[in-house]
């Protein structure tokens, strides 16, 4: 809180390894009996399942292979662009077979930042996985919405030419495609959050 | 007056592109991240409720096991506090745990190695930290092991950490070491961190100073997580 004191290094990360869902899924790879439930399996569980959208994807590495043995982690605001902290976070693994993730959520709605300024509708996504030394982190936001004056998206217009990667593309009625490329010509914008 | 985060910095991280770490050649991503002042978005975070933890949720020696066998190994404390950069702990921090066994095999379908599985434990933990900030877990030594990298290569012993604060923007994801491990120097995860002092603020100590009263020996392993420093916005609305 204070100003004054010394400030002290951050832990540094490390890479979650191919393990991590023993820690952080464990029902999902059928070691049952010691956590009720997985964490973030529903981001909103209260919530009416009729206004909910899904995010797809695969995430690839720099052979254009989609990847399994990853963790996706997601943080939003409601639909009407509050953020509680009771609410909003997923986790979630790209299926072994089809290597496609599937994030069934509430679209975001406009957010009053701190600054005054507004945001445009967005999830925060981060990925972990062996060979990931540190977690990436980067936004999802929608096609469709208006993207005109969010200040993240100015900010990165200042470095980079194409912010297309930033953006989930309507795919169908409620559904949206976003891909992720660890590298190579279509490398997906990462964040310093 | 909003509390945001302060800028992370990136020298006392691991570097992305590690050739040494054969699995980041292909992983790491190329371009430098883009750097912005903390939004809504990243100050904001879940809170996890102290009832999501069961009675055994930090004692690995027992939440796997059948009919109170316990698991083979050494059994030993990991212990420490959750702090931000200004050393103010953190209360109520969710901290998730994962290991291999005393083999130095993990209860997982893609671990590969020879060593046997214990069939008393499973490797995984989670607690929430109390007013201090400090937190404890029960559990057995874990192995080093063997993994394909530039050839066969060990891991020193380590057990994995993911840890929430307050905010999203606080999130971590690392590995604790154990003091007096020779693997550690040659390990090219540890030495992906240039910074000596951030290696070394990995490895855990040997603190007997409870080791006689539970006939245990513990591991001390405090953990610095981002600070948040008081900001003031000028073009902030009334009532924001």
């Amino acid at each position: 809180m204070s100003n004054s004191k010394t400030v002290l290094d951050e832990t540094p990360f490390q890479t979650a390894g191919p393990f991590l869902h023993i820690g952080c899924l464990p029902n999902a790879i059928n070691i049952e009996g010691i956590f009720d439930t997985d964490l973030g399996v529903k981001p909103f569980a209260n919530k009416n399942y009729d206004k909910f959208i899904t995010i797809t994807g695969s995430v690839f590495d720099g052979d254009g292979k989609a990847l399994d043995d990853i963790m996706l982690e997601s943080w939003q605001s409601d639909e009407n662009g509050v953020y509680s902290p009771e609410c909003g976070f997923a986790r979630f693994v790209p299926d072994s077979l089809t290597k496609k993730f599937n994030l069934y959520t509430l679209k975001p709605g406009f957010i009053n930042n701190i600054d005054g300024k507004v945001q445009s509708p967005h999830i925060l996504l981060s990925i972990s996985s062996r060979g990931l030394n540190m977690t990436l982190n980067t936004r999802i936001y929608f096609e469709g919405d208006d993207l005109t004056n969010d200040p993240l998206l100015s900010n990165v217009k200042n470095s980079r030419n194409d912010v297309s990667s930033l953006i989930a593309k309507k795919i169908d009625e409620d559904i949206y495609l976003f891909d992720i490329f660890l590298q190579g010509d279509r490398e997906t914008i990462f964040l310093d959050i | 007056m909003v509390e945001a985060l302060i800028k992370r910095n990136l020298k006392t991280h691991p570097q992305l592109n590690f050739p040494d770490y054969k699995s980041s050649r292909l992983r790491a991503p190329k371009n430098k991240k883009i750097s912005f002042s903390s939004t809504s978005t990243e100050i904001s975070g879940p809170v996890f409720n102290k009832d999501i933890i069961g009675k055994l949720d930090n004692d690995l020696t027992l939440n796997f096991s059948k009919n109170n066998i316990l698991p083979i190994g050494h059994k030993i404390i990991v212990f420490g506090t959750i702090s931000d950069q200004f050393a103010n702990p953190i209360e109520g921090a969710l901290i998730e745990i994962w290991q291999a066994n005393a083999a130095g095999k993990y209860l997982h379908h893609n671990d590969n190695n020879t060593a046997p599985i214990d069939p008393n434990f499973a490797g995984c933990g989670r607690y929430i930290t109390s007013s201090k900030g400090y937190f404890e877990f029960i559990t057995i030594q874990p192995g080093p092991y063997p993994y394909p990298n530039r050839g066969i290569e060990w891991r020193p012993m380590h057990i994995h950490f993911s840890v929430f604060g307050k905010s999203f923007g606080q999130r971590l994801i690392t590995q604790m070491y154990f003091e007096g491990d020779p693997l550690i120097n040659s390990c090219p995860m540890v030495n992906s961190i240039y910074d000596e002092k951030a290696k070394k603020s990995l490895i855990s100590t040997l603190d007997t100073s409870r080791s006689n009263t539970q006939k245990l020996l513990s591991y001390k392993f405090d953990i610095i997580l981002r600070g948040t420093n008081q900001t003031f916005f000028e073009n902030r609305k009334e009532g924001l």
